[in-house]
């Protein structure tokens, strides 16, 4: 092989190359990379230990009240969290009750802060669509974070 | 290519707290992670989802990964099971759709072993980094050359400003210059050219079996 036939296959495997990489959009490599900084926390995992949509039980009519509101429990270390989940909003209380910071993460990298309040009280409006998780700063304690969450359906259907 | 060094310490750098390192782990095997949805013919919507499980996964396989240099491996055969995963739930609800079998969505998307697949994309990644390590004035020219379609160069000097008459040396050096840093990334033994690969040997084999 002459060296410019080799230049000639160098250079279309290059133009194959930058294609490859010109062809992903730029929100799909950005996603991608804000995964790492969602996962590389200082935080603590709080466990979901209820969920009013599991407790209702699978195959039963949906009762009424369970349908407009879900109700979910989260346990740590420092606190338990209560989370009621309306039609609009997403509303919930720290146990016991303590002032700080709560930031709705989704998984395309948006973070939204908003304050807890002095009895521990907290309100998100509207309510995330898609999967999202909830972190949860108070003063003087490690963080606390919940896993990926949604809300269109209950977890492991 | 195979457990290339450069890809080894990415992994580690990126198990440990180096954010640069995850940036340039995505920005190199992004192309095949995307080109595997966009085969499987997924939703736009879906192939956001499919990312975000694959780097999702691939963050809490970081420090587990026993061959750092397995990992585009692990990411094309990832990527191609969640796309397929996709297709059967998004089946289920086509009533009148029929239901094809695993083995016809399969076949469908098929592009040939997952070897093959990771091998262009390492190649291509080698590639991409190798143009990048250019001094700039080769760099640009180079990617002139290379862009799609081919300028001419006419075109080429008057973009660059130099005269058409030293694109043709100049090409020369530069590519050289290109070779031997893909040289030195372990490329050769896969490059189609041939010049300096030994020829009939595939990397291909032995890299995902240990």
């Amino acid at each position: 092989m002459n060296s410019s036939q080799a230049d000639e296959n160098l250079l279309a495997e290059l133009r194959e190359a930058l294609a490859a990489r010109a062809a992903v959009p730029p929100a799909f490599v950005e996603i991608a990379k804000s995964a790492y900084a969602w996962h590389h926390l200082d935080a603590e995992l709080a466990q979901l230990v209820y969920d009013s949509v599991l407790d209702a039980g699978r195959g039963a009519s949906v009762r009424s009240e369970s349908a407009s509101i879900r109700a979910l429990t989260f346990a740590s270390a420092q606190f338990s969290i209560e989370v009621e989940v309306s039609d609009d909003a997403l509303l919930g209380q720290l146990i016991p009750p303590q002032p700080g910071t709560i930031e709705l993460q989704t998984m395309a990298g948006q973070a939204i802060e908003s304050a807890i309040d002095e009895v521990g009280c907290f309100s998100i409006e509207p309510k995330p669509d898609g999967q999202f998780r909830l972190q949860f700063r108070t003063e003087g304690q490690p963080d606390v974070l919940t896993g990926w969450l949604t809300l269109s359906q209950p977890p492991g259907e | 290519m195979r457990d290339d060094p450069y890809v080894v310490a990415l992994v580690a750098r990126a198990a440990g707290s180096d954010k640069d390192a995850w940036d340039e782990i995505v920005e190199r095997y992004a192309p095949l992670v995307w080109s595997i949805c966009v085969r499987f013919r997924l939703s736009a919507a879906d192939i956001e989802d499919v990312g975000q499980t694959v780097w999702c996964g691939l963050y809490e396989q970081l420090g587990k990964l026993r061959e750092p240099a397995a990992l585009p491996g692990w990411l094309a055969t990832t990527t191609r099971r969640e796309c397929m995963q996709v297709l059967k739930v998004s089946n289920r609800y086509e009533p009148f759709g029929g239901e094809p079998e695993d083995s016809v969505l399969a076949a469908e998307a098929d592009p040939g072993p997952v070897e093959e697949e990771v091998l262009r994309a390492e190649r291509h990644a080698l590639l991409r980094r190798a143009l990048a390590e250019l001094p700039e004035g080769c760099r640009r020219l180079v990617t002139l050359l290379a862009s799609d379609p081919p300028l001419s160069y006419p075109e080429i000097s008057a973009r660059l400003g130099i005269p058409q008459g030293s694109i043709g040396p100049m090409r020369g050096r530069c590519l050289e210059r290109l070779r031997q840093s893909a040289l030195l990334s372990g490329l050769s033994d896969t490059m189609p050219s041939g010049e300096t690969g030994k020829s009939g040997t595939r990397a291909t084999s032995r890299r995902h079996v240990k």
